[in-house]
């Protein structure tokens, strides 16, 4: 239509407006994001408690991460910090890990041309039911269900049942480690759902053939799933290790509310819970700023780290199938609403 | 044996296997529905029982009778005769967890964030995208780089800054920020990049057509399937921030469903246990009747690569 | 794709709709209590010594006379506000976790003022509120008073920014001469200035089920329960006596956390000594605990403000609670608990001991200074409504006249089967000082401490103490560990960089030696 000299004028000529259009984007999260940042590295500098106006330096950060500082209590409160970091990974790993063996072999079974599986849709559908509802009311449901003693259902149930006795009823809620595995299942009751519906467009995404030429080498399914369907699906599968690692270290919700009388249960605070609560203890010479900015910082730097790794692991391979998937996704979805109403389940 | 009915039998065996595999994955589907279902279903049959019931035996799996009762102590409309306890309880419950101001809250802040989310989204995915310009490499980098952030690293610095600002208490944080949503952004660019002809954009440049009206009549309603996936997921996130929002709102006239039901969780005295899971069945079932009437939509956005928040 | 809109834009529709038909169901009756129109309505600003003597001469009592003195000279002192706060808005708002708790004096003062009272709750229990009122006293929305309690209120009254004077409204600490004087020094802030005044005042006793005491230990009155539980020795004997008999079934007193409200508000030591955490009775309670605890005379699981501590009393499981007197009125505690037919009775129990309270603070954003005047008065100084609020609420009014009048007097409470509990506590509340062991930790500590104690009751008491002084020191990087009772192990790695992992190592190795001793 317009010849390269034309068409550079254009671009010149029209530059401005690409400047308009994402300004909107880059005012707001300067003044939302960036600057609150910024403002988080400086509070991360100065003390804790009465202490809040002084400038510490790197006080904070010697006391959280190596016990050593000004306070007495710096090793207690480096071990306050390792502890979180710690739960914060034992309740990632221990989500993560059933979260995508299950989503995957569904995946597998659902895109299974050979299995006849009756009600494919409405599996898919009320697995993925979890994911919409409010952490909050989540961690409400299960506490109500599964709390300590037998005046709640799950203990109730297992009195009646012979299993425990009154005075060896399970502590869903305060036990150490019975509720770590109640937060992990929790997340993969919430998330499995989700996960398996990506992999699942993954999968799809594969060449039909590459099945059928193994179908006809002799290959069974084991193989097929080992030699062909995880190899391709790799980068999706990165993605979903990437994203489950930044919702881990987010992990606030369900470890804050997941417990019994008034403070939270420190054998579940993860590093957002030791945020938040060393920045909202109560007034200002209450709270621990100090910390509470410091192990932000902190949890910036990994996430930077984690990302930039994964991003140069990934970021040819990775774009280019995902675009494929999500042509092939996006025409589902057309074809869908072009049926339109979708008031069946 | 001829060569016929070995195959025969081999089909025969290979079928029985079929068969066999897909009746047991049949069965782990629906013990994985159970899983799903029921936790929802146990709360909803004990949000109809009286809490001294619930109080003898906790594990009911039948339907009561005192949804009524309990429904009544929610809404704070006892009979004028009921003791004084009573209506203590249903004081107490009807202020902290009043639900129809509850969905309003959450509905305003999930509605508007989500609206200025897709459309702010869909805005700068169409500047970089559309337009040539020096700094737009740099300015996409720059977005994806700052996708993984999580909300927690500046929130301290966030909720001081809100303080200073004097806009605790206030809708404003809450939704202005939803107009920076890198992820949302990059999913566009890249939904953009596949599938949104900028040819069109250089015959409505001929047809006189501003550049911003060119955005708003044309290219957004091209985008209606990432929009319709991106809203979906924006406003499922939204209403279900409780990190943000309790930091925030700390006025019970301003509080969500998320707030209420930690707040509820929170009581420590007049507590009643039907009532409590009244509280939390009110909290989870319009979203999840809505879920249920849009699940195809959700469940094929989720496949379109939806951004897991 | 219109389809998916159209479907889109019906459900918000809907959305829209239904909300707004619910919010208008249950709006009405919003967290607003507007004063229901008064009977006598005499109007706030003008209830002067003219209404009292009316009320006086309602109660026609023989020493009302000294009170109506005492009372007119206050009132003409304290009803002004000093102007420094404003006035200019109608609506009366208080700050507080639960209104429930607030009811009571709500509905007393609607019958003695016609002004909108509204509250404004700010967190579910006490704790949390603590965390959340430092956000929203500054935030600009409407405050006029906030409730605090004893555990944290430290942090309040001594931060200008988040109370003003209670002279500010007209009151001086002279309106509290009858007073308990404790609930002066706490409300009173480190440079001397009144902050906060208490409406009640909180003596604890012992509160038992009749049914099981007889039936276990053959105790038919009051008065012999007294004699078996009168001090912790015969509380234990007792504690044993009734495991015995009941086989077990039925535990002393249901939590620790009741327990240690009595074993421990009564010393004199305090939690926070300058800077150092003291631990000394923590320990002491420690030892009892555990003893407690392994003789099955208290289950740890059940932890107080749960559905757990209002099921053994409802199923029978507890012979009694260690209650304060906000526990014993109508709707409160006692009743929840299991109290309904009139068959617990209290007593005052091993020890004498108090627990809690709340103040009412003024918040230097107050812009409706009269009225909230008024309602601090009539409840923290003016003896005829304290009286009203006393016999109504069945709570333990902040002065002394009052409480000896309704000890002597003819109140009865049916979830007692008609005991007089004022009778039997009212000399314990005389005896209460806690203002020079009360510190802005304490809520913490308290909580941290008996959180330790119950995840840990099978360790060995050095364990739990260091444990708990470690997380109390992560939690609060002003303080120090006190002397004797640091956790050792801390100590040693705060020492130095390198010896940090080794003197965790050491403290292990040290922990098994002991236990393999």
């Amino acid at each position: 239509m317009a010849s390269a000299a034309q068409s550079r004028i254009k671009s010149i000529s029209y530059a401005k407006y690409g400047y308009m259009f994402i300004a909107p984007f880059f005012l707001v999260y300067c003044f939302f994001q960036i600057w609150p940042l910024i403002y988080t590295f400086i509070l991360s500098f100065k003390g804790n408690q009465a202490n809040n106006e002084a400038w510490v330096g790197f006080d904070n950060y010697s006391q959280i991460l190596f016990g050593t500082g000004s306070a007495a209590g710096a090793a207690a409160a480096h071990e306050e910090f390792a502890r979180s970091l710690g739960n914060t990974f034992i309740l990632w790993i221990g989500n993560f890990i059933p979260q995508i063996l299950l989503s995957l072999l569904l995946a597998v079974w659902f895109t299974d041309a050979k299995i006849k599986l009756p009600g494919k849709g409405f599996f898919k559908i009320v697995m993925y039911m979890p994911n919409i509802i409010t952490a909050a009311s989540v961690a409400a449901l299960y506490l109500n269900l599964f709390g300590d003693s037998k005046n709640y259902f799950v203990n109730s149930l297992l009195i009646k049942m012979g299993m425990v006795t009154e005075s060896t009823t399970i502590q869903f809620v305060s036990g150490e480690v019975a509720s770590k595995v109640m937060v992990m299942f929790i997340q993969t009751w919430l998330w499995f759902g989700n996960t398996m519906i990506m992999l699942m467009s993954g999968i799809m995404g594969i060449n039909p053939s590459l099945f059928e030429a193994a179908d006809i080498d002799g290959a069974n399914s084991t193989q097929q799933f080992f030699k062909i369907t995880l190899p391709l699906l790799q980068p999706i599968m990165v993605y979903t290790l990437v994203t489950s690692m930044i919702g881990g270290l987010q992990m606030f919700d369900l470890p804050y509310l997941f417990h019994n009388g008034a403070n939270f249960s420190k054998q579940l605070e993860t590093v957002a819970v030791y945020i938040y609560y060393n920045f909202n203890k109560g007034t200002v010479d209450q709270a621990s700023y100090g910390y509470a900015g410091a192990a932000s910082i902190i949890i910036f730097i990994i996430t930077a780290i984690l990302g930039s790794i994964t991003f140069y692991m990934n970021r040819d391979k990775d774009a280019i199938a995902k675009k494929k998937q999500r042509k092939k996704a996006e025409k589902q979805l057309k074809a869908k609403m072009k049926q339109g109403g979708g008031f069946s389940i | 044996m001829s060569t016929k009915s070995q195959y025969g039998e081999v089909k025969d065996d290979y079928h029985k296997k079929i068969m066999a595999k897909s009746i047991a994955i049949l069965i782990v589907c629906i013990l994985l529905t159970l899983i799903c279902l029921v936790p929802i279903y146990i709360l909803i049959v004990n949000s109809t029982h009286a809490s001294n019931d619930l109080a003898q035996n906790p594990s009911r799996f039948f339907f009561g009778s005192h949804l009524g009762d309990n429904m009544k102590t929610l809404m704070n409309n006892l009979p004028e005769d009921a003791g004084k306890a009573a209506k203590r309880i249903a004081k107490q419950y009807s202020s902290t967890f009043n639900v129809g101001k509850g969905y309003m809250n959450s509905l305003i802040i999930a509605g508007f964030s989500t609206l200025l989310t897709v459309f702010f989204s869909a805005m700068t995915a169409y500047g970089l995208t559309v337009y040539d310009f020096k700094l737009s490499g740099p300015a996409y980098t720059f977005i994806i780089a700052v996708m993984m952030i999580p909300v927690q690293v500046s929130s301290a610095g966030f909720v001081r800054f809100m303080y200073t600002l004097n806009l605790i208490n206030n809708f404003i944080p809450l939704i202005v920020p939803a107009i920076a949503a890198p992820a949302v952004i990059f999913f566009m660019v890249s939904y953009m990049k596949s599938s949104f002809p900028l040819e069109i954009v250089e015959a409505a440049r001929i047809d006189g057509c501003t550049e911003f009206r060119t955005f708003v009549t044309i290219a957004i309603p091209m985008m209606g399937p990432a929009i319709a996936v991106q809203a979906i997921f924006a406003f499922v996130s939204n209403w279900n921030n409780y990190y943000t929002q309790n930091m925030i709102l700390k006025n019970a006239d301003f509080a969500t469903v998320p707030i209420m039901v930690s707040k509820v969780l929170a009581f420590d005295k007049n507590i009643d246990n039907g009532v409590n899971y009244l509280c939390v069945t009110l909290s989870i079932l319009p979203i999840v009747i809505v879920y249920f009437i849009l699940s195809k939509f959700i469940i094929a956005g989720v496949a379109l690569g939806g951004v897991k928040e | 794709m219109s389809k998916l809109t159209r479907t889109l834009a019906l459900l918000a529709s809907i959305a829209v709709v239904s909300t707004a038909f619910v919010a208008c169901g249950g709006g009405s009756e919003d967290s607003t209590s507007s004063a229901a129109p008064a009977a006598d309505n005499s109007s706030a600003a003008d209830s002067s010594a003219a209404d009292s003597s009316a009320d006086a001469d309602a109660n026609a009592d023989a020493d009302a006379d000294a009170d109506a003195d005492a009372d007119a000279d206050s009132r003409d002192s304290a009803a002004t506000p000093s102007g420094n706060l404003g006035d200019d808005d109608p609506t009366l708002t208080i700050v507080c976790w639960t209104d429930a708790d607030l009811q009571n004096m709500f509905d007393v003062y609607a019958d003695h003022s016609d002004a909108t009272v509204v509250y404004q709750n700010c967190g579910g229990n006490g704790t949390e509120a603590s965390t959340q009122y430092a956000t929203y006293l500054n935030s600009g929305d409407d405050v006029d008073l906030f409730v605090a309690e004893a555990g944290w209120i430290l942090n309040y009254i001594n931060d200008d920014s988040m109370s003003a004077p209670l002279s500010d409204l007209g009151l001086t600490e002279a309106d509290y001469a009858d007073a308990y004087q404790y609930t002066v020094d706490i409300g009173t802030d480190n440079n001397g200035v009144l902050k906060a005044a208490s409406w009640q005042a909180a003596p604890g006793g012992f509160a038992y089920n009749t049914t099981l005491a007889e039936q276990y230990l053959g105790v038919t009155t009051p008065e012999d329960m007294q004699a078996k539980i009168g001090s912790w020795d015969d509380f234990a004997t007792t504690a044993q006596e009734l495991h015995d008999a009941s086989n077990g079934a039925v535990t002393m007193t249901a939590t620790l956390g009741g327990l240690w409200q009595a074993f421990s508000t009564a010393q004199s030591a305090a939690w926070v000594n300058g800077t150092d955490i003291q631990t000394d009775i923590a320990r002491e309670f420690a030892d009892m605990a555990k003893d407690y605890v392994d003789k099955g005379y208290v289950n740890p699981a059940v932890e107080q403000w749960t559905t757990d501590w209002t099921n053994v009393g409802l199923n029978g499981e507890t012979l009694g609670y260690f209650y304060s007197t906000w526990c014993l009125g109508e709707a409160a505690q006692l009743e929840q608990n299991g109290g309904t037919e009139g068959n617990w009775r209290i007593v005052i129990g091993p020890q004498e001991y108090f627990w809690g309270g709340s103040w009412l603070c003024v918040s230097p954003n107050c812009n409706t200074a009269t009225e909230a005047a008024n309602f601090v008065r009539s409840f923290t100084v003016d003896p005829d409504i304290m009286k009203e609020y006393v016999e109504y609420s069945g709570d333990f009014a902040n002065n002394k006249t009052v409480m000896e009048e309704e000890a002597a007097g003819d109140y009865t409470n049916p979830l007692l089967g008609d005991q007089n509990q004022f009778a039997i506590l009212k000399d314990v509340a005389a005896g209460i000082t806690m203002s020079d062991t009360i510190s802005k930790y304490d809520q913490n500590l308290k909580d941290t401490f008996l959180k330790t104690l119950k995840d840990n009751i099978d360790s060995d008491t050095d364990t739990i103490l260091s444990t708990f002084t470690s997380q109390a020191l992560a939690d609060n990087p002003d303080l120090t560990a006190g002397d004797g009772s640091a956790a050792p192990a801390d100590d040693a790695a705060a020492e130095g960089e390198d010896s940090a992992a080794e003197g965790d190592a050491d403290a292990a190795a040290d922990g098994e030696d002991s236990a393999a001793e």
